[in-house]
This record gives C-alpha cells, sequence and structure tokens, in this order.
C-alpha cells in the first residue's frame, strides 16, 4: 500500500481496514485519488469518488461505442452526490439513472455504482451484468467480495480503488492497462 | 661558425609526407567527426521526443488519477536512462507534479553540464491530452555524454592515427630514400669519380626512374663531350708541347731541348762517373748552297742532312738542330772511343748519298764534325761545347785543305 498526500485534510475518520487477506480469487490493485473540496452537504469523499469514476470510465472500452454513457446508482449510495453532472474529456455525456437495490431496470446500464448494500445484494448485481459489458463499482466492500471491477476505498487523505483484474477479464469490457501501472502498488 | 646543415633529401621527403598524412587525417577526422555527430545529434534529437512521447503516454492515466507516486515511478521506468539530462511533468497550470534528474558521475558531470547547454538549449515537450482537455506535459532536457563519448573517441582515433601516421612517413621516407636517392647518389659518385680523378670514361647506370634516367642519360653524354674534349686538349698540348721542344722544319730537338738534355746528361755524368760524347756538326759550303739556290734549296738541305743524320745514329743517340746549319748529337752510353768513331763514320759515309734540290740539282754535303767527351770534374755545358766547337773547326780546316 502507497500512501500520498496531495491537498492533505488533517481528518480523524479511520479508514475501513483493506482486508486483502483470505481473498484468493481475486487480483487487486489500488491508486490513491487525493481529496478535492467537498459542496456543503455532500460527503467529503464525494469529489474525489466523482473524479475516480470519471477517470475510470474513460480508461474503459466498451465494445460499441456509447454516448451518453448510462451510470446507475444501485441502492443508498453515500458518496455519489456529484456524479450526476458528469461530463467525459471526449465531450460525452454521462447520465445517471437511481436503480432499485434489487436489480430490477439495471438492462440499460452501462456502469453499475454499488451503493451501501449488504456483500451478497452486491454479489447478485454483478453476477447479473457480468459478461454482458457493464462497468462495476462497488463503493462499500471493505472485504473484497462483492466481485465489482472496481472497489473504492477510503483513507483520511485520500480516495483509493482496488481492480479485480479476475471480474475486469469477466466482465466483457476492455480496460487500459495503464490503469492497472497506476494501480500496480495494490497487487 | 658552423655552416648550417642543409636538409637531406630523405628530410624534404620525410617532411612533406608527414604534412599530407596530418592534413589527411586531420581532414578525414574532422569530417567524420562533424558528420558523426551530426547524425548522432539527430538521432539524439528523435530518442528524446520519443521518450517524451512514451512519458506522456505512460504517465497519463497517473496524471488523470492524480497519483504523483505512479507519475513519478512512470517517468523513472521510460525516461530515466543514458541520454536524458531532467525530466519535469507539470500540469496544466504549471505547477510541478513529478521531476527525475541524471544522477551525474565521473570527470565528464562538469562538462556534460556546459555542454548540454550547447546542445540542447531547449527542452523537448510532448503534451499530456485527454480529449480537447490540456492536462499536463512533460518537459525532456537532454543529455550531451553520448556526444561528448563520441568526441572523445574521435580525439582518440585521431590520435592513435597520427601516431601511426609518424611511423608510416618514416617507413615511406626510408623506402624513397633507397629507389630515388640511391640512383641519384650514382650520379654524384660518378661526378665526384670524374673530377676527382678525371675518370671520364665512367658513365651513371640506369637506375628505372624516368627523370633520374633522363638526368643519368644527359650526365652520360655530357661526360662523352668532356671525354672528347679531354683527349683533344691531351694532344694539342702534347704538340704544343713538341712544338717547343723541335725544330720545325727538321723535326729534331732544337737549341732549347739540346740545353736541357745537355744539363741532364752532364748532371748523371758527374753524379755516376759515366762519360758521354757531344758532337759538333755543321755543314760545309752551305752558304753556297743558299747563295747559289736560294733559301728553298738550303731549307731541302737542312731536311736532308737531318734525315740523313737520323738514319745514321744509334737508337740510344740523339740528334738536334741548334741552328743555321749547325747540328749537334749526344752519344749514349758506348763502351770505347772507337765506338764514337764509328758513329762518327757512319755519319761521313751517310752523307756520301746525294739528295735533290728543289731546283733539281742532286748534291752531296759533307759535314765537318767535332767530338768532345764529358769527365773533366766540374766542367759545365758550355765548356764543353767550346771544346767540341773547337774539334769541329779544327774538322773544318782540314777539310779546306782538301777542296780549296
Amino acid at each position: 500500500m502507497r500512501r500520498f498526500s496531495l491537498l492533505a485534510l488533517p481528518l480523524l475518520v479511520a479508514t475501513a481496514p483493506s482486508a486483502m487477506a483470505g481473498h484468493t480469487l481475486s487480483l487487486l490493485a489500488m491508486a490513491d485519488m487525493p481529496l478535492g473540496g467537498s459542496a456543503a452537504g455532500d460527503s467529503r469523499y464525494a469529489g474525489a469518488v466523482a473524479r475516480t469514476v470519471r477517470a475510470v470510465i474513460e480508461y474503459t472500452r466498451w465494445p460499441s461505442p456509447i454516448d451518453p454513457v448510462v451510470l446507475c446508482i444501485a441502492g443508498p449510495a453515500q458518496h455519489a452526490a456529484q456524479l450526476a453532472s458528469l461530463r467525459l474529456s471526449d465531450g460525452r455525456r454521462v447520465e445517471r439513472r437511481n436503480v432499485a437495490a434489487s436489480g430490477a431496470g439495471i438492462g440499460g446500464c452501462h456502469v453499475l455504482y454499488l451503493g451501501q448494500m449488504p456483500v451478497g445484494q452486491q454479489r447478485a448485481l454483478t453476477g447479473a451484468v457480468r459478461g454482458r459489458g457493464v462497468l462495476t463499482i462497488a463503493e462499500a466492500d471493505p472485504g473484497n467480495t462483492s466481485e465489482a471491477m472496481f472497489t473504492l476505498t477510503y483513507k483520511p487523505d485520500s480516495l483509493s480503488f482496488r481492480l479485480n483484474i479476475d471480474a475486469v477479464s469477466r466482465s466483457g469490457l476492455k480496460v487500459d492497462p495503464r490503469v492497472l501501472r497506476v494501480a500496480q502498488g495494490g497487487l | 661558425m658552423a655552416e648550417p646543415r642543409l636538409p637531406t633529401l630523405r628530410d624534404l621527403l620525410a617532411r612533406a609526407h608527414l604534412r599530407l598524412i596530418l592534413f589527411a587525417v586531420l581532414l578525414a577526422t574532422a569530417s567524420l567527426v562533424l558528420s558523426g555527430g551530426l547524425v548522432i545529434r539527430t538521432y539524439a534529437q528523435r530518442n528524446l521526443e520519443l521518450v517524451a512521447r512514451t512519458t506522456a503516454y505512460t504517465v497519463e492515466p497517473a496524471v488523470v488519477f492524480e497519483d504523483r507516486e505512479a507519475i513519478r515511478e512512470g517517468v523513472i521506468s521510460v525516461a530515466a536512462g543514458r541520454g536524458v539530462e531532467r525530466v519535469e511533468v507539470r500540469d496544466a497550470k504549471g505547477r510541478l507534479l513529478s521531476e527525475w534528474t541524471n544522477p551525474h558521475s565521473g570527470a565528464l558531470a562538469s562538462l556534460s553540464r556546459a555542454a548540454n547547454r550547447f546542445f540542447w538549449p531547449e527542452p523537448v515537450i510532448s503534451q499530456i491530452r485527454r480529449g480537447s482537455e490540456q492536462l499536463a506535459e512533460v518537459r525532456i532536457h537532454g543529455n550531451s555524454e553520448g556526444l561528448l563519448r563520441y568526441g572523445l573517441a574521435g580525439l582518440i582515433i585521431a590520435l592513435s592515427c597520427l601516431g601511426l601516421t609518424v611511423l608510416a612517413t618514416r617507413i615511406l621516407a626510408r623506402r624513397l630514400q633507397s629507389d630515388v636517392i640511391a640512383p641519384l647518389e650514382h650520379v654524384a659518385e660518378v661526378a665526384h669519380a670524374v673530377r676527382q680523378d678525371r675518370a671520364f670514361e665512367k658513365r651513371v647506370p640506369s637506375s628505372g626512374i624516368a627523370e633520374i634516367d633522363q638526368l643519368g642519360r644527359d650526365f652520360n653524354a655530357l661526360l662523352a663531350e668532356l671525354q672528347g674534349w679531354h683527349a683533344g686538349l691531351t694532344s694539342e698540348n702534347a704538340e704544343l708541347v713538341r712544338r717547343a721542344s723541335h725544330d720545325q722544319l727538321t723535326g729534331l730537338g732544337n737549341r732549347a731541348l739540346f740545353d736541357a738534355h745537355l744539363a741532364e746528361a752532364l748532371a748523371i755524368s758527374h753524379s755516376s762517373g759515366v762519360t758521354f760524347a757531344l758532337l759538333y756538326l755543321d755543314i760545309d759550303r752551305f752558304k753556297v748552297i743558299n747563295d747559289e739556290h736560294g733559301h728553298e734549296a738550303g731549307d731541302a738541305a737542312l731536311i736532308a742532312v737531318a734525315e740523313l743524320l737520323r738514319g745514321a745514329i744509334r737508337g740510344v743517340d740523339r740528334a738536334y738542330r741548334l741552328g743555321g746549319d749547325e747540328f749537334a748529337i749526344l752519344l749514349g752510353s758506348f763502351a770505347q772511343a772507337d765506338q764514337v768513331d764509328g758513329v762518327v763514320e757512319r755519319i761521313r759515309a751517310a752523307m756520301a748519298q746525294p739528295y735533290r734540290l728543289p731546283d733539281g740539282f742532286a748534291v752531296t754535303s759533307v759535314l765537318s764534325v767535332g767530338v768532345a767527351f764529358s769527365g773533366e770534374a766540374g766542367e759545365t755545358a758550355e765548356a764543353l761545347l767550346r771544346r767540341a766547337d773547337a774539334a769541329m773547326y779544327a774538322d773544318k780546316q782540314g777539310h779546306k785543305g782538301l777542296t780549296d
């Protein structure tokens, strides 16, 4: 694990334990995203989450070009406040949609953002979209058992993500290998 | 003051070779180093551009994710190495995200820094873009260590070549000496022999080099002419010497030769005690021939008498015409005085033969002969001559009694 601080905020919140041990199926990678300022009322991770999600979308290639990118928020999300107004650097829009944690209505989703929900439910959702070209990002998966492609992890002064290479290879999507390099410290 | 030593041909050849080869080596080295340096500079520039683009590509996600550690690792993995002096990654606002500087080491470091400013005054820049968004830029400053190494290698090679050049020049000069200078030395040897020993018959051998052969041929022709001139002069000199000592009319030795030979004979006689005899002769009534038949007849008579005298004397005796109708004979070695009488008798007998004058008259001449023997100690040539003259006069008086 690497630590890096940019615009570090002296925060006291302890990060969730990043449980690597005991997980044998997935290869995990991790990168740090410094926390920027947040709008009043938002989670203090909201800005960093928005930037990370946007970067992850940018480095992901779908089998056929999509525009706009449909980003579905499943279940109650804690840090997704700024995900509504995303615009990619190539000009494509990101359209936010809220879907039920049960999985109803995820048919048109390109990106599935898993909010706060039990691991079993997360696994049901990731299993449902596996191989169908949907980018999965888990907001709350400290045990790395959701089988989402990207899992957000939280540190006092930065946001990190882990990359589940197993999940990426089964997703039907292509993720720029340079992203793996950015996250290589987690391997 | 010692005379300044003149340079030899070998020195001149060696110097000319050295200059020529030095010039060639320096020219070749300079052009090679210069063109090679330009090519390397061009490739180094392309390499820098490539490194800049690769760095930009590699660190792009790290910039997007704002992961400085990943940027640093990306820069080191791609850009760090020879040919790169310094790498900077700055974001769109110009803030430094990451930098890497070549850790210099070795003696070339300070020289290298100076050369960097000369060869790479401007960094190579590559932009990191995401779509239309300008994210950051990579600035790469070139390193001139490779160029310096190339220049240094060129210098070392040039110096080595120069060393070889000096060696080769010496070997070449030695070969040229045997090929060119030896034939020239033959010419000089012949010239020296001709001057020193008058060896005009010597000739320069063929050398196998066109110019020197030409010189040798001309020299030989000159020698042949000299030889001719020398032979002519020698014979003319001999002729002049003969004329100075001989009577032109009769071809007998003249008065000067007689005086010299008489003095010589006297000196030998005095030192060794050997006696010699002097005969003094003149033609009786020569004046009558001259007056009655003319001077031509007189000359003819002199020639005829001289011829007869020459026939009458022995090989060891020598005859001279002293002037007018006066002749003298030096009798060489003889054992007894009657041998001298024998010679005198033969002369008188020879004179009995008639000879023909130019006007057709056949005449005979009578010679008056006076004999004097050497041997008196301290006697001079004049005294001996006077004795002979007196004896001849006595003989002539006797003849007058007979004819008149």
